[in-house]
């Protein structure tokens, strides 16, 4: 099948098997290796990508569901987007596989809730895994991305 | 820090796409002992390729400190043993393939701990004892012939029993670790192909690309010129990819697809890949009646699981980082590494520190109950000293562990009011002996550094470029420090043991001398340190450089339910000199929260050697929420003093130090990790009619 949906703002046709992940087709079509496999069940947050701009599993969603509908991944967010520019003035990240994950989830978070309370953002990244043990600094970063 | 991470632009081993590259699948063993009688793969589908057995008859063994390990596996000697492989064009083709080879079994007795593995009458993993694999590792191996110990590190000071003789205060206690899976985020993968030369290559996630090309050599009886192995960075490691891994099988299915071959494991194949060894550490200790220590005896044994790969390494750091950086004058360890029919175990952050420091540390808040003291008094009372010696017969220089356990102490609180808190101490030591070496030469731009030492996370290439550019008097981003390469990188013993920030910096000065006293086009340094110690006796050199550091712990128990929560962790990590700040600080982080994961929730759980929680939400890292509330640690510096390594000193006091602030409340336990139900089972050991007496 051909999936049809906006890619980081662009239009965009991709060929995806039905059954496919939108993993393993943004990986394997598109050439988007920030979209990383990690846990496959959709646990650890390594293959988020923002879905019409909220966080999702990019390991547990169909391909199919994306028809019609944007998809941002780490590509589509700005250099001088906050949170990317937090993340990088706070170095919240040791090997960088969970990283652009996390970019994606705080900049989802931050969108639906500008001003969040300290419990607001552990709740809010409870979905992704830093196995390095950045969440001191990707805490920090959230912080400093919120007061931009 | 290059925020190519930020924007996702890092590319790792699984990123590799080689040219007409295939994808492999494993067949697995689904018994954890078992010869394999015969392969059918009358049902595979055309486009696929098989490694079976007969491919792999003329190729030798492999391991990097006992020889004992094969290709494709026969017998089979853990659950996910790889006794064949499939290659084809895809992943998902690959693994189809795999499936549809049968194999047939016989089924052979098995042993899944280790102090059952060293009795009389347990079946034999490897009846002939494995070749030891020589300078590939710097210990001597010292395999027990007839049974599973493949090897025993023996620790001889002074006279312990003459020493227990004179105690008037003696505790005695076992204590056990579980295993634990390194989960980096990024899993296994491994590229290879066969240049038409007969070359091997090979693109992986490595910490080893030295030990993996001497390893590779040996087995496909090359020289070591004819193996490459190039090293993009790794999404976490943690121990997890050192040494020969996937390597060796993907590399042999290449050479039969006669194409590249790709190997990327899925999630659950981690925890049949590498896991940490679980230990059982009886520890003995003796003090007279004001605290001086008099004596002390540790038995461990540590399940390295069907292979011996780096166990013997740490059975033999276990054994001494048990001992703890005290004096004391009788001292004897006997460390067993044991095969058992689990998967492999191996490096792991805090490599055996971890598993030992929870019982000698747990051990003298025991013994500080006995005597009527205060913890933090009697480690002061005993602490190395600089000129001290240590068990091994060494001298301590720079010695800080007073000023790190004051500084933890302090951090709570701890004079002030001790109950709910608990204090530990460590020793950790450096890979010795060993030998590093860094080739600089300048471009128009800068100067391109050269050097082995593995990026997974920890910063290497970061801290490399920093102290480059302040030796070089240029900016960091003058300099280019490109990915292992076994072809153009000099020669490093390995990137293990928090040793390449310190190692590095002294090659780099040596280098940069070189480059200005030769026309400043070129330098090369190399720094080479002897030492090692005796397996029999545990005299010598153990480190030529001691990693330091201590942590102090205030929990919270609800008595109800059994949950801990830790109001407040520090770690205090002796630093020297401080190269990269952030990068420093995330060390001592992360160490810390995957301490937290090991002392309250991390474990591997099987039955009949069938892993139960291989996924990561049966299998829990620390999230986010599991944090201490809490969390915070200091870098203590020394004007003028060299680096040191950073990467794992704060893990291994985080459990001893959560433990003793339970000890404190008369809450005793005594194997990781702290779950609910065991503190419940201590509140009620503790309230039990009698207990009080009974102490």
């Amino acid at each position: 099948m051909t999936l049809r949906l906006v890619l980081n703002g662009r239009p965009a046709a991709l060929d995806a098997d039905p059954g496919e992940t939108l993993l393993d087709v943004l990986r394997r079509e598109a050439g988007l290796l920030s979209v990383r496999p990690s846990c496959g069940i959709g646990v650890c947050g390594a293959c988020t990508v923002l879905l019409d701009g909220e966080p999702v599993s990019g390991c547990l969603l169909r391909a199919a569901q994306a028809a019609g509908r944007e998809v941002t991944t780490v590509e589509g967010i700005p250099a001088e987007h906050p949170v990317r520019r937090a993340f990088a003035a706070e170095h919240a990240f040791q090997c960088g596989y969970c990283t652009p994950g996390m970019v994606l989830t705080v900049a989802g978070m931050l969108e639906e809730t500008p001003e969040p309370s300290d419990e607001q953002i552990v709740e809010g990244l409870g979905g992704n895994l830093c196995r390095c043990g950045c969440y001191v600094k990707i805490h920090a970063a959230v912080r400093r991305a919120a007061a931009a | 820090m290059s925020d190519g991470h930020v924007d996702g632009a890092v590319r790792y081993a699984q990123d590799a796409e080689l040219e007409g590259q295939w994808h492999a699948a494993f067949v697995r063993s689904p018994l954890p002992h078992a010869r394999v009688r015969s392969i059918d793969t009358s049902a595979l589908p055309r486009e696929c390729v098989a490694l079976l057995p007969e491919d792999v008859a003329g190729v030798g063994r492999y391991g990097c400190q006992l020889k004992d390990q094969e290709v494709l596996a026969d017998p089979a000697r853990f659950v996910g043993d790889v006794v064949a492989a499939a290659a084809a064009p895809t992943r998902a083709a690959a693994r189809e393939a795999a499936r549809r080879v049968q194999v047939d079994f016989e089924e052979l007795p098995a042993v899944f701990d280790p102090i059952t593995a060293v009795s009389e009458g347990a079946p034999l993993l490897h009846p002939e004892a494995g070749e030891s694999a020589g300078d590939a590792v710097s210990i001597g191996v010292r395999p027990l012939a007839g049974t599973n110990v493949c090897h025993r590190f023996r620790l001889v000071q002074g006279d312990a029993d003459a020493g227990f003789a004179r105690a008037t205060v003696t505790v005695e206690e076992t204590f056990r670790t579980a295993s634990a899976q390194h989960a980096p985020m990024e899993p296994h993968a491994t590229a290879a192909r066969w240049t038409p030369e007969g070359r091997l290559e090979l693109f992986t996630g490595t910490q080893t690309p030295f030990n993996l090309r001497a390893d590779l050599a040996g087995l496909f009886g090359l020289t070591e010129d004819r193996v490459r192995i190039l090293a993009p960075p790794m999404g976490g490691s943690f121990g997890a990819k050192t040494f020969t891994r996937l390597e060796a099988v993907v590399a042999c299915l290449a050479r039969k697809a006669g194409r590249p071959v790709k190997a990327v494991l899925d999630r659950a194949e981690e925890w049949v890949t590498l896991n940490r060894h679980p230990a059982v550490v009886r520890v003995r200790i003796g003090a007279a009646a004001d605290g001086t220590l008099l004596a002390k005896r540790l038995d461990c044994w540590v399940d390295t699981g069907a292979y011996a790969d780096c166990g013997p390494g740490v059975a033999t750091k276990l054994g001494y980082a048990g001992i703890g950086p005290y004096r004391i004058p009788n001292v004897r360890v006997d460390a067993l590494a044991v095969y058992t029919n689990l998967p492999p175990n191996g490096a792991f952050r805090g490599y055996g520190a971890t598993q030992s420091v929870w019982a000698s540390e747990r051990a003298m808040d025991q013994l500080a109950e006995r005597l009527g003291m205060s913890p933090l008094a009697l480690r002061r009372r005993n602490l190395l000293r600089d000129g001290d010696r240590f068990a091994t017969g060494e001298v301590m220089h720079d010695v800080h562990f007073e000023e790190c356990l004051d500084a933890a102490a302090r951090a709570v609180g701890y004079e002030r009011d001790p109950r709910g808190k608990g204090l530990c101490v460590l020793l950790k030591g450096m890979q010795t002996p060993s030998r590093a070496a860094i080739a600089l030469e300048r471009t128009p731009v800068g100067y391109v550094v050269r050097c082995a030492s593995c990026e997974m996370g920890q910063g290497v290439r970061e801290s490399v470029r920093l102290q480059a550019a302040a030796l070089l008097g240029c900016e960091p981003g003058q300099i280019e420090v490109p990915d292992p390469d076994t072809d153009s990188s000099p020669f490093d013993t390995r990137t293990t043991s928090s040793r390449s920030t310190h190692m590095m910096g002294r090659a780099l000065a040596k280098a940069v001398a070189d480059l200005r006293a030769n026309g400043g086009e070129r330098g090369h340094g190399e720094i080479v340190n002897d030492g090692g110690i005796d397996p029999d006796t545990g005299q010598g050199i153990a480190s030529t450089h001691w990693h330091q550091g201590a942590a102090a712990a205030h929990v919270d128990v609800d008595e109800e339910t059994g949950r801990v929560t830790v109001e407040h962790l520090h770690a205090a990590v002796y630093a020297g000199r401080v190269v990269d700040r952030a990068g420093a600080e995330l060390q001592n982080e992360g160490s810390m929260i995957m301490g937290v994961g090991t002392a309250l929730f991390e474990r591997i759980e099987h039955t009949d050697g069938q892993i139960t929680n291989a996924n990561l939400s049966d299998y829990n890292v620390p999230s986010a929420g599991d944090l201490p509330r809490r969390l915070t640690h200091e870098l203590i510096e020394r004007e003028g003093a060299e680096a040191h390594g950073l990467g794992e000193t704060a893990l291994p006091p985080v459990p001893a130090a959560i433990g003793n602030a339970l000890g404190s409340l008369g809450l005793d336990l005594a194997e990781l990790p702290i779950t609910s139900e065991r503190v419940l089972e201590a509140v009620g050991a503790r309230d039990r009619p009698g207990a009080e007496a009974a102490t």
